[in-house]
């Protein structure tokens, strides 16, 4: 809770605005700094939100509150006015719960912020420059925290390949982001320092089973592109197959190389595909959040409507569907169709695009 | 994102405790189902047939809930999927599972729930049969 002195000027709306439409109940006794009791209402003065402002904004402020009637059992001795305030915000929100109840759901709350922000941390990549390519992305967390991640990296190897791995820790909440913590730099050393996507995902399986790290499971999509020539090596762990969208306008190819999940069984016997992009060509990469968007009705985004937000871009948009453009399509078909719900899963999509060699301002590159 | 669960009672070679799930399954529910199998090892059930014959949907939170109700039914701790970092799970066990365990059998379910199971292997844990009755028939 913040513990500032007086707060004043512009930030006093925005504390009182909880407070509107708290009813008369409300009864709250205040000691000034000094200990003597100042100020105070009983259940049926004031309008809880004009006492507030006077709280917030008069002669009180910075003085301490010794006890909030009819919200809680016991003094809270140590809250601060502003953070009364505050804090009644919250027990606005949440009802008449106790005070104990209030202080702690606001304990997690921060708590799950936090996560949310460390989360965005690790997944909120600076794109690798990668000539001759475009690259697009967008991620949305999930109401709860969830365990997407994606990355892109140039790997250190000969002809620094683009490296792409998109992965879904399942389930939900602080165990899922953890394990996509620590999951993600396990993925990306695996894959800078094996020979390929299914031996960098059976390597990275090996170490969740063997250290038990967590009972979640990993779906997981590691791909390595080699960037003169186009060529396309992938391997899926459990993952929504990735898409190819051809530059040529022909239709959208599902890669269906399938293997279990990272983290269920000791081996997992992987297999890779293997496929050049050409100019033009787009690949997609995205986690089920994308297909299992739900709107109001109950009813699921699924594979059709991220083909006709595909094939959308394709038509309508002056790129014809660049990676860019794809992954706008997507983002906002699933938008329109969850109508202004916040999403239940994370939501990732991964698009990289060849760049026809006639673009000019593509500059043409030597092989590195 | 409603799932209900009904338990009824079948008689194979052994006697049978048919779960059947209706509605989809997914991290809003997933726990509830595990705490209902954990209830019926708990009341002595030992062989295990879920039915997802009404099983719509199936979120990978879902995957999570299969994998715990075999530890379950194997007498073995489920993990706990809210503690994660700390926990000394052994998953490695039931990896040893490898070899498909009969505790627990599958039936009917849908392609959309299928595709879910082929794609993430976890099918290879459990025997999958079209429906009830033959399922009832293998244990």
């Amino acid at each position: 809770m913040p513990d500032r002195d007086a707060p004043g000027g512009p930030g006093v709306d925005a504390i009182l605005a909880p407070f509107r439409g708290i009813g008369p109940t409300l009864s709250i006794v205040i000691d000034d700094a000094s200990g003597e009791r100042v100020g105070g209402t009983s259940s049926d003065d004031a309008p809880a939100d004009s006492l507030a402002r006077d709280i917030v904004a008069g002669p009180l402020a910075g003085g301490r509150v010794v006890a909030w009637g009819s919200l809680v059992d016991t003094p809270l001795a140590v809250a601060s006015v502003e953070s009364l305030a505050v804090a009644l915000g919250i027990a606005h929100t949440v009802g008449g719960a106790g005070i104990a109840d209030v202080v702690a759901a606001r304990r997690i709350e921060q708590e799950l912020a936090h996560g949310r922000r460390l989360q965005r941390g690790f997944v909120s990549l600076v794109a690798p420059d990668v000539p001759g390519y475009e690259l697009a992305s967008h991620y949305e967390a999930a109401r709860e925290v969830g365990g997407d991640f994606f990355d892109l990296f140039r790997m250190r190897r000969r002809g620094r390949p683009l490296s792409v791995v998109i992965a879904d820790v399942t389930g939900k909440g602080i165990a899922a982001a953890l394990l996509m913590a620590f999951s993600r730099p396990l993925l990306h050393a695996a894959v800078d320092n094996t020979t390929g996507p299914a031996e960098a995902l059976e390597r990275t399986n090996r170490i969740l089973v063997q250290e038990r790290h967590s009972s979640l499971f990993i779906t997981a999509l590691c791909a390595t592109l080699a960037l003169p020539s186009g060529r396309l090596r992938l391997a899926n762990a459990g993952h929504e197959p990735p898409l190819i969208i051809p530059g040529d306008g022909s239709p959208v190819l599902s890669i269906e190389v399938e293997g279990p999940i990272l983290g269920a069984f000791d081996s997992l016997g992987l297999f890779e595909a293997e496929i050049e992009l050409g100019g033009g060509d787009v690949v997609l990469f995205y986690t089920d959040g994308v297909t299992d968007a739900q709107a109001a009705s109950g009813e699921r985004f699924e594979d059709h409507r991220l083909l006709a937000a595909i094939e959308a871009a394709r038509s309508e948009l002056p790129g014809h569907g660049s990676a860019a453009e794809i992954v706008e399509s997507i983002r906002a078909a699933v938008t329109d169709f969850q109508a202004g719900v916040a999403p239940a899963d994370d939501i990732t999509i991964v698009a990289i695009g060849r760049r026809r060699p006639s673009v000019r301002g593509g500059r043409r590159q030597p092989p590195a | 994102m409603a799932l209900e669960t009904a338990v009824e009672q079948a008689h194979g070679r052994v006697p049978i405790t048919v779960l059947a799930l209706d509605g989809e399954l997914d991290a809003s529910n997933f726990t509830a189902v595990v705490e209902t199998v954990r209830g019926l090892y708990d009341a002595g059930h030992r062989h295990l047939l879920l039915d997802l014959t009404n099983l719509r949907f199936m979120a990978s939170s879902g995957l999570v809930a299969l994998h715990s109700i075999v530890r379950l039914m194997h007498g073995e701790p489920p993990p706990d999927p809210e503690s994660g970092w700390g926990a000394l799970h052994s998953l490695g066990q039931d990896v040893a599972l490898g070899s498909t365990q009969a505790e627990v059998q599958l039936c009917g379910a849908q392609p959309a729930v299928e595709r879910v199971l082929v794609r993430t292997g976890l099918s290879r844990l459990f025997l999958v049969h079209p429906d009830r009755s033959s399922a009832i028939a293998a244990f």
